[in-house]
């Protein structure tokens, strides 16, 4: 109701969002008051009950029927002025970092787009608490069947601004300008992301009003979602679950990426085999003793070893002719 | 040298995968079967209708087309397949040498000789050999599109490339070196404008007019090879048997080239040539050197026998120059530069260095840096270089051809 009234235009009073819930003082007093949340469950109080409670060590938050234990080092402070949102961002993180497919993983967009519906259901659930433990399960599975995918993706990742870094370090002009044009693209496509993120969450916040209903038909949507899948796919839920994925996306291609490139070969994979002999460190040959002894011979570099793989390898090659020459005139 | 019967056309060899070099002896026999005998030094005419004929269905299966370029001592064509005009060939016409009675100049010759041989991905390809009417020797080799390193290298106004490139572009010369000397060949022209490019960005090493085998330790070999920028301090010196790693200097000087976008030695004579290297990488002396002052050439250069012995280089300066390619670059740089050549790298300790490995790493050759402007204007590039060799601004004079058997 106070919000209401401030609507209104009634005169300033201290409203909720100036004073923490725990110890009652407010910013009116204190201006430099700053109220920090933690994500275990995001009931917010200031700096100084914090310091106070959570400096000896984890206990349980003070707010009235919230029975979380919290430990200090996980307090930190309020991004966004709505905890719901505070909560939101938490939960995208966590949900993101699992779900990390990336696009040419798929088939075509449609899969893609598919894809991205299932995880933001799954997202909407966890938001409004709809189905939590179901969709925590569903979570840990899909985590526990995909590691591989997951890692290799967080991988490829944080190599993309990796090697960007590097390459721009190491490399002149044009070949930076054009990396820096991709890293701008680059750049741009994840602020778009961001941004189209945040409109999700800037609507709800400045939709304070309608938060509620929108929250509502969000429910009610999901709720129809959810058990027009239970009723239609209800074997498949049963067995998918069975196989311990829970979660099964359409178009997902089979590790269908060029596979991780191999390490570089300065041989370019060329081997060169002299076949009819090993080279020996010496070869006791009066004739090679004064080459391999003049110094002459030394310092120009002359390498007698070049001259005896070569003496026997067309050595032990006229052999193979002749024999060759023999048997065709026969 | 009794150089005799030329096989025609060349099995061609997988790109990768094992490689076996045809041992040298293999060349006085016939591996292509019956389709031989293109162009005979030696007068036995026994063959010669035999020969004539199939020389002139060899020449048949190409079409000639316009004048992509003009060297020293040959003329290059564009061409294609007779059956199939998009199979491309470049037709390089070894001009006629007075000096040869039969027609045929030695280094077309050795071209002929060593090119077969070696079959490898950054090595050109010689297709064919087959002889013209007036005796000219035609060698139909893989045509190469794209100009060579040296237009990219000058081009600083439209190409740039960086250290991933650079890596690239020195790894396929270090492989083609390197399977060259495992083949015993020694290419002795290794230079940019050597470094012939395809249209996929593989670079080719190219122009084997100077090549030979590794010699036989009683044969003298000719010091007087290797375009003057790039030879070592050895064949200033005028050794007579000296060993692979003289290529391995030549790749030092691509290598520096290759970063600084200007030649690293550009010495305007021999002399001036020696003083650079000294100036650059320090005095040859009996020290770093044991045997040095032996060599016949050693004493004959001012900035040796002058006073002044100038110390290695310090690392500072090094770091100054080449810092882009980090401390390993610099490290496998100066062993390919190395004075005494017994302490140069080899090609294989080239290749066996960690640098390659190092980040960044190569570019793929698709991705490599070309020179623009299209075939046009890159045939103009190719007339004009080749007619600017000879006079005094180009690339230095050339080394004389003409080889000295000792
Ligand atoms: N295989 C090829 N494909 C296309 N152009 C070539 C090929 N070989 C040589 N050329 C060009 O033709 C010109 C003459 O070649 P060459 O006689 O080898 O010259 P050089 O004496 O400079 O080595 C050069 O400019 C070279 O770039
Ligand atoms: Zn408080
Ligand atoms: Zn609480």
């Amino acid at each position: 109701m106070s919000r209401l009234s401030l609507k209104n235009g009634a005169p300033k009073e201290i409203s909720d969002e100036d004073q923490c819930p725990v110890c009652k003082s407010s910013r009116y007093l204190n201006r430099n008051m700053r109220f920090l949340v933690n994500p275990e469950c995001y009931h917010k109080m200031c700096e100084s009950c914090v310091d106070r409670l959570f400096s000896s060590g984890p206990r349980v938050c003070p707010v009235a029927g919230c029975n979380r234990t919290l430990r200090r080092q996980r307090f930190r402070p309020q991004t966004f002025e709505d905890i719901q949102i505070e909560r939101e961002v938490d939960v995208r993180k966590r949900v993101a970092k699992v779900f990390n497919r990336r696009e040419d993983e798929f088939d075509s967009l449609l899969d893609y787009n598919n894809y991205l519906n299932e995880v933001e259901d799954l997202t909407f659930n966890l938001i409004h608490k709809i189905d939590v433990d179901a969709t925590e399960k569903k979570l840990k599975a899909y985590e526990e069947a995909n590691k591989a995918a997951i890692r290799e993706n967080e991988v490829l990742a944080s190599q993309e601004t990796q090697s960007l870094q590097a390459q721009e370090a190491a490399e002149k002009e044009h070949a930076r300008l054009r990396r820096e044009a991709a890293l701008r693209e680059a750049e741009e496509e994840r602020r778009e992301r961001a941004e189209g993120r945040l409109d999700v969450i800037n609507q709800l916040a400045r939709g304070e009003g309608n938060a509620d209903e929108i929250a509502r038909q969000g429910r009610r949507t999901l709720l129809k979602k959810s058990t027009a899948r239970r009723v239609g796919t209800g074997d498949e839920m049963d067995t998918s679950d069975s196989a311990g994925t829970g979660l099964q996306f359409k178009g997902l291609r089979r590790r269908a990426r060029p596979e991780p490139e191999k390490p570089f070969e300065p041989f370019g994979e060329v081997t060169v085999e002299h076949e009819y002999f090993v080279l020996k460190g010496h070869y006791a040959w009066d004739f090679l003793d004064t080459a391999r002894t003049s110094q002459t011979y030394r310092a120009g570099g002359y390498d007698i070893s070049e001259y005896c793989s070569r003496a026997l390898t067309d050595a032990f090659a006229g052999l193979a002719v002749f024999v060759g020459e023999e048997q065709t005139a026969t | 040298m009794a150089v005799s019967p030329l096989p025609g056309t060349m099995p061609s060899a997988g790109a990768n995968g094992s490689l076996k070099p045809r041992p040298l002896t293999m060349l006085t026999s016939n591996p292509a079967g019956s389709n031989s005998l293109v162009a005979n030094t030696q007068s036995s005419n026994i063959n010669t209708d035999i020969s004539e004929q199939l020389n002139e269905e060899e020449r048949r299966r190409y079409v000639k087309g316009k004048k992509l370029g003009e060297g020293t001592y040959a003329i290059v064509y564009h061409g294609h397949h007779r059956d199939n005009p998009s199979k491309l060939v470049a037709i390089k016409k070894i001009k006629v040498n007075a000096e040869f009675r039969d027609g045929l100049s030695f280094d077309a010759i050795r071209e002929v000789k060593y090119l077969q041989e070696l079959s490898h991905p950054n090595i050109i390809a010689l297709h064919s050999v087959f002889s013209s009417k007036n005796q000219n020797l035609n060698l139909v080799l893989e045509y190469l599109p794209l100009g060579d390193l040296e237009g990219v290298i000058r081009d600083t106004k439209s190409v740039h490339y960086g250290l991933a490139d650079i890596k690239a572009w020195m790894n396929m010369l270090a492989r083609a070196v390197w399977f060259c000397h495992e083949s015993f060949v020694l290419h002795r022209d290794i230079k940019p404008n050597n470094l012939l490019i395809a249209a996929d960005g593989e670079v080719k090493l190219a122009d084997f007019g100077l090549s030979r085998s590794f010699s036989d330790p009683y044969l003298n070999m000719t010091y007087n090879v290797i375009t003057r920028w790039y030879r070592p301090p050895e064949l200033f010196f005028k050794a007579r048997h000296y060993s692979g790693v003289v290529d391995v200097w030549s790749m030092g000087c691509v290598f520096a080239e290759l970063i600084l976008r200007t030649p690293y030695l550009p010495g305007g004579s021999d002399m001036d040539q020696v003083t650079l290297i000294c100036k650059a990488l320090g005095t040859p002396t009996e020290q770093i050197w044991p045997g040095v002052e032996m060599l016949d050439g050693y004493k004959a250069y001012a900035a040796i026998s002058s006073e002044a012995v100038n110390p290695p280089p310090p690392k500072q300066q090094l770091q100054g120059l080449f810092g882009t390619i980090g401390g390993q670059g610099i490290d496998l740089l100066l062993s390919m530069l190395a004075l005494d050549p017994n302490k140069r790298a080899t090609s294989k300790q080239v290749l066996q260095h960690e640098w390659w490995l190092t980040n960044p790493r190569p570019s793929k050759k698709e991705a490599l840096p070309k020179k623009g402007g299209g075939l046009e204007k890159v045939g103009e590039d190719l007339k004009r270089r080749g007619g600017e060799i000879g006079d005094g601004d180009g690339r230095g004079e050339q080394v004389a051809r003409k080889l000295n058997f000792g």
